[in-house]
């Protein structure tokens, strides 16, 4: 009979799942510096006054899933972690939005009636 | 630190033997964590169960006053808290599960031991702190749900209020950690063979309870965390005179609240999909649309809240979307009713105690949902909100619904938790007893709530003729409360001298059966694979029915087979026990209970102590941050994925979820601040720098990661510097902001706005923060011997979390900086 031990072994690492080198993190963080940048200024023009929501809100989300896929390897791992994450995401994204409508949309709705 | 191996004896040990006090203190098997979880739930249930009683006396009569309404106020309060957080929960989650689910998968633990057995000391910390506020001038009385603003500091003024608020953040803290652990478990340490559509029912109904508490948490942690913050430091989240409003704690509450009733009414569906069929000895019938239903359930459990909040007047819109929601959710529950009874039909039925509870579960709980779409209409529910009604509703569902399941779930499982049979004599007595108790106190308080009992009422006067269904109820709650006591004597006496368990005493069909009651230490001795749905019946008896039929005919239950009872071919590998659990948990005491009473220098012991233990407790893995070559083994499922990279995965998707009802809370009130200096005080130029400095900081966090990739530890250094100095530079720049913006008179307390940006700002600096001292301890332990390419895992956790508050910042910076320059945005 085998022995019994106490102990979670662990082995040799094994090698990662072809992340990518140090040329393309640093492209991404150009990219975000840019993004970065662009939405300063956006915030700061007054001509883009009518489309700076959208605006600001896209370049944000482009941040994001930069920082997401390359960075956070999302991009390379395994679809179930994106699975994961993109679970909580979209649960908080429905929870924002409920919050809203049930406060602000339905405020103002409530107002007009009134 | 590292822990050595350690040789146990040769022969297959039940899990219950050996160790003493010591091995129960430090244990990590999930089989103890469960039965700990087991006998702390079982006290509180009877200290529950006489707050109940003692209500019952007070309602005996008219104008009574054997107690106090202040007292009254306490028990109702006291009864709901430990009946939903202290035990229904931890019977369902902390002990049927624990023990079950790995079982079930064929796994030999929960995927991260130690923190299952942190669960359990944190939970227990959350039990004492909440019933010890007694002793500082009382228990908390603003009901289990807490309405704002009674529990404000100028309604509530003394402690208990402040006790209740951080035991529910710890209990929560305790679920959380139990959610993600159960998770990863369940999606990736199945055993080979045992796909999702395998999987035992059981399992399913936990796979979903636990994202819906991994998803629904969060926002009662964010309203309590308001709560806090109004009662401790003044802000005024949910005072109307400040233009706040009470109804937001509605909504988060309730964000939480009704996901919550699935969370304890799953389990009891999947106990009851485990119990019918055995008992039967049919296979469940529908399994493919009881899973569907079971992932439909969940999915609506997160839309209904608004059903509980029709009578604060949330608009025509929002009513009818939250009652069609209330209304479809009946749907895939109806499923579950309809495949229960017809699993029973045309079965050989065996009459025993589990059996009984689990029939009169299907009863008992669709009167409750019948009683519950009436409340998914908005009219009706405005006629029943407040009134007895409501709270015979929901026993009908929370007793009728999961106690009787969980009734059924300890008769049918105490024999492989205990390896004893209960007394089936006592047993029926006690089920014949519940239903009288049962059915005699609520079943009439749909009458008294008709007739206009308002719920949570004191006493009433003489003359509105509900004096006599009250005296009928009382009598019921005794006989209720007798029928526990043969529970209770029934699980003493036979655990003590009962007739021995059998591995299988029920002819069972899953995996839990196909191993010695109680289970050895390890579970199972060798990896185990399965061929299909109710894998241990397919090992008993095959395909095609032949072996069932003879068996059956000759009266038998076929013996576990061979190769279940073989010994163990290869090493087993048994978690090794921990004092830090425990540790942690006693310093968490000390800081709660120090910040509650005031009592800084055991705060400031205890919060010191709990980081050298937490430190301590990463450091004593044995082979820490590399990572595990027997995945395969381990975890079938796991796809290469490292479990603890998973966990972390798991823990960032909750994460999401408390972000965003921060995020959602400052937009709102934003919107409704006037006065003081508001959003125009932001400086976008100087904040611009500080997330300039954060972005880089990322950065160097994946140089970091891609050096110790390419085995150069001191460039890993190097990066891992230059990241905690830019992260230390944004923390700068923010202490810098607040210390401007309260020179110019802004501080938490001033208005809405300030309240908002200080708790959102101030929360994702707290995860700044902590991610700087963990890549300090990072850079700490690269200078151990042995730090090298295999411990790049825990560079690459570090950085997951360093990346998700740098994203959280991406979200704060365009919506609390960038759209302030649009006005009225």
């Amino acid at each position: 009979m085998s022995e019994i031990t106490q102990v979670i072994e662990t082995g040799p690492f094994e090698e990662h799942p072809a992340h990518p080198g140090a040329g393309a993190y640093v492209i991404v963080a150009v990219a975000l510096c840019i993004l970065t940048a662009l939405e300063v200024t956006v915030a700061y023009l007054p001509a883009l006054r009518p489309v700076m929501i959208p605006v600001l809100i896209i370049l944000a989300i482009a941040k994001f899933a930069l920082i997401a896929m390359f960075f956070m390897h999302l991009h390379y791992d395994s679809r179930l972690l994106s699975t994961f994450f993109l679970g909580g995401l979209l649960a908080a994204f429905v929870l924002f939005i409920a919050l809203l409508f049930l406060f602000v949309y339905l405020d103002r709705h409530r107002a007009i009636i009134m | 630190m590292a822990a050595q191996p350690k040789p146990l004896p040769l022969e297959p040990r039940n899990y219950l033997k050996g160790g003493g006090l010591i091995g129960w203190l430090t244990t990590v098997d999930h089989k103890r964590v469960a039965v700990l979880y087991g006998v702390t739930a079982l006290f509180l249930l009877g200290i529950g169960g006489l707050e109940a009683l003692v209500m019952r006396l007070q309602l005996w009569e008219p104008n009574n006053h054997l107690i106090s309404a202040h007292f009254y106020n306490e028990m109702f309060t006291m009864h709901g808290t430990t009946m939903i957080f202290l035990v229904l929960m931890p019977l369902e989650l902390g002990f049927f599960t624990n023990f079950v689910m790995p079982l079930q998968i064929g796994a030999r633990d929960v995927a991260f031991p130690r923190l299952n057995a942190l669960s359990f000391w944190i939970f227990l910390v959350g039990a004492v702190l909440m019933h010890l506020s007694w002793i500082w001038g009382g228990f908390p009385n603003r009901g289990w749900f807490g309405y704002a603003n009674l529990t404000e500091s100028y309604y509530s003024p003394g402690l208990n209020i402040d006790f209740w608020d951080i035991s529910l953040l710890i209990l929560g803290v305790s679920t959380l950690l139990t959610a993600i652990n159960f998770f990863v478990t369940m999606v990736m340490m199945r055993a080979k063979g045992m796909s999702y559509m395998r999987m035992t029912l059981f399992c399913w109904a936990m796979l979903v309870t636990v994202i819906l508490v991994l998803l629904a948490f969060p926002a009662l942690t964010v309203g309590l965390l308001f709560l806090l913050l109004d009662r401790f430091f003044g802000t005024h989240f949910y005072i109307a005179a400040y233009g706040a409003t009470p109804i937001l704690w509605q909504h988060l509450f309730w964000l939480f609240g009704h996901p919550e009733v699935y969370i304890l009414a799953l389990p009891s569906f999947g106990i009851i999909s485990e119990i019918v069929p055995v008992f039967s000895r049919k296979p469940l019938f529908g399994y493919p649309m009881m899973v569907y239903s079971i992932i439909l359930i969940g999915f609506l459990s997160y839309g209904v809240w608004g059903h509980h909040m029709f009578a604060t007047g949330m608009g025509p819109v929002a009513d009818s979307a939250f009652a069609i929601t209330s209304m479809l959710i009946a749907i895939p529950t109806g499923i579950k009713i309809f495949s229960w009874i017809a699993t029973v039909w045309g079965g050989s039925l065996r009459m025993k105690t589990a059996f009984y509870f689990a029939l009169a579960m299907i009863v008992e709980f669709t009167i409750g949902g019948l009683s519950g779409i009436m409340h998914a209409s908005a009219p009706v529910d405005l006629q029943q909100t407040d009134s007895y009604f409501v709270v015979a509703h929901f026993h009908y569902v929370l007793f009728g619904g999961v106690m009787f399941a969980l009734l059924g779930a300890i008769y049918y499982w105490w024999p492989k938790v205990t390896g004893k049979m209960l007394s089936e004599k006592l047993g029926k007595w006690q089920f014949w007893l519940t239903i009288i108790g049962f059915n005699g106190t609520f079943f009439p308080m749909h009458w008294l709530g008709t007739w206009g009992m308002p719920r949570r009422v004191y006493t009433y006067g003489a003359g509105l003729g509900w004096t006599g269904l009250n005296q009928f109820e009382t009598v019921c709650a005794f006989i209720l409360g007798f029928s526990f006591l043969l529970m209770y004597i029934n699980l003493v006496l036979s655990t003590a001298r009962g007739e021995d368990a059998p591995a299988d005493p029920w002819d069972g069909r899953t995996l839990e059966w196909a191993v010695s009651s109680p289970p050895p230490e390890y579970n199972f001795a060798n990896p185990v694979e399965v061929e299909g749905r109710d894998a241990y019946w397919l090992m008993k008896y095959g395909r095609g029915g032949a072996r069932e039929a003879q068996m059956f005919a000759e009266g038998k239950i076929p013996p576990v087979p061979q190769n279940m009872q073989a010994p163990p071919e290869k090493p087993i590998h048994v978690p090794t026990p921990s004092i830090f659990p425990l540790l942690i948990a006693g310093c968490l005491f000390m800081v709660a209970i120090g910040l509650l009473i005031g009592w800084w220098r055991i705060m400031e012991i205890g919060g010191g102590t709990m980081f050298i233990c937490i430190v301590g407790m990463c450091l004593e893995y044995p082979k820490w941050g590399e990572k595990s070559h027997n995945l395969d083994e381990e975890a079938p499922h796991s796809l290469g994925i490292d479990l603890r990279k998973a966990g972390l995965w798991t823990f960032l998707g909750s994460e999401c979820v408390f972000f965003a009802s921060l995020i959602a809370t400052y937009v709102v009130y934003k919107s409704r601040n006037f006065g003081g200096p508001g959003a125009s005080i932001l400086e976008i130029p100087l904040t611009s720098g500080s997330t300039f400095a954060l972005l880089m900081s990322s950065l160097m966090m994946v140089l970091a990661l891609h050096s110790i990739e390419q085995g150069r530890v001191k460039w890993m250094r190097f990066w891992l510097v230059c990241t905690m100095a830019l992260g230390c530079v944004f923390l700068g720049v923010e202490a810098f902001e607040f210390l401007g913006f309260f020179q110019k008179g802004l501080a938490m307390q001033t208005d809405l706005f300030g309240q908002c940006f200080y708790t959102l700002v101030g929360t994702h600096g707290v995860h700044v923060t902590i991610g700087v001292i963990w890549l300090g301890s990072i850079l700490a332990s690269s200078f151990r011997k042995n730090f090298g390419k295999s411990k790049a895992l825990s560079v690459e956790m570090v950085g997951l979390y360093w990346h998700f508050v740098d994203i959280v910042w991406v979200v704060i910076f365009t919506l609390v900086y960038l759209m302030q320059q649009v006005k009225g945005a």
